[in-house]
């Protein structure tokens, strides 16, 4: 009889332990891991950028010229690098292709099917809100104006957003449309589209956040306005 | 459980205090490298698309 209690008692004392070292795991370790993820995507695309030929890129185009077709994105690879000043100076996280949960564990996903970065459509991207760094934590606090920064290495796309975030059922993907439902938007333009679940440690809904491109510029010239402090 | 396992290690109660530690530090280990990355994508955390995938 004092075995089986005794065992009993060690075992809930083992489940208890390990209930405990799981929610580490989860609140704390998976930030850990994606933030040096993250990180080494950043040096990735910054290794990438760094060894191509400068020539090759904005020379004799006119400022107003739309930027060229971007070749296409390798899957699970980061192809840019996304600032949002409203979560912070030093925000910054790398964009991958696709939407894969491993993708999303080292960065920000494009969704594989919407259109490319600066281009004609809508550049949907989709991040965690809590677990595997927080990317979009903040999420709520978006307000019509606010920039969202973009960069491939070559132009410095920069975004603002039109609309308080609007929360959706997961089932909605006419969100990521060209032209998306409920955006306001009216007719075919750049658009770029975020997406987070809600509430904030559940997965019931989305919340949805819509911009417009409203200027390119080369890296060259500098730091877009958004970023300079 | 705990007593069985204490009784099994060998040597006298130093070495089995290490060992007893070790053992622990590779559960935990384990936990952290397989067990866990399996079982977090079954939380609701990782939903963040609309599309279902």
């Amino acid at each position: 009889m004092r075995v089986i209690v005794r065992t009993v008692s060690e075992l809930c004392v083992t489940i208890g332990t390990v209930i405990v070292l799981f929610v580490v795991y989860v609140l704390f370790w998976t930030g850990v891991k994606a933030d040096r993820a993250m990180d080494s995507q950043i040096d990735q695309l910054q290794d990438q950028w760094a060894r191509r030929p400068v020539a090759a890129q904005g020379s004799g185009r006119d400022a107003d010229a739309a930027p060229p077709e971007p070749a296409a994105y390798p899957d699970g690879k980061p192809f840019a690098v996304m600032y949002i000043p409203r979560f912070g100076f030093t925000w910054n996280k790398p964009v991958l292709q696709g939407t894969a949960t491993n993708t999303l564990k080292k960065g920000l996903g494009h969704y594989a099917r919407t259109a490319k970065l600066g281009q004609k459509g809508n550049f949907a991207v989709a991040g965690h809100r809590r677990t595997y760094g927080d990317p979009f934590k903040d999420f709520p606090e978006l307000r019509p104006g606010d920039a969202v920064v973009l960069t491939d290495g070559t132009t410095w796309f920069t975004y603002r957003i039109d609309k308080k975030p609007y929360r959706t059922l997961p089932a909605d993907i006419g969100v990521i449309d060209p032209v998306p439902r409920k955006s306001g938007y009216r007719e075919p333009g750049r658009y770029l589209t975020l997406t987070t679940c809600e509430p904030e440690w559940g997965h019931s809904h989305r919340l949805i956040a819509w911009a417009h491109l409203d200027a390119t510029q080369p890296v060259e010239a500098g730091k877009p306005e958004a970023l300079r402090r | 459980m705990y007593g069985w396992i204490w009784r099994h290690l060998p040597g006298n109660a130093w070495v089995k205090a290490l060992l007893s530690l070790l053992l622990a530090l590779a559960v935990v280990y384990v936990l952290f490298q397989y067990v866990f990355p399996w079982a977090e994508p079954l939380l609701p955390f990782n939903d963040v698309t609309v599309d279902g995938q």
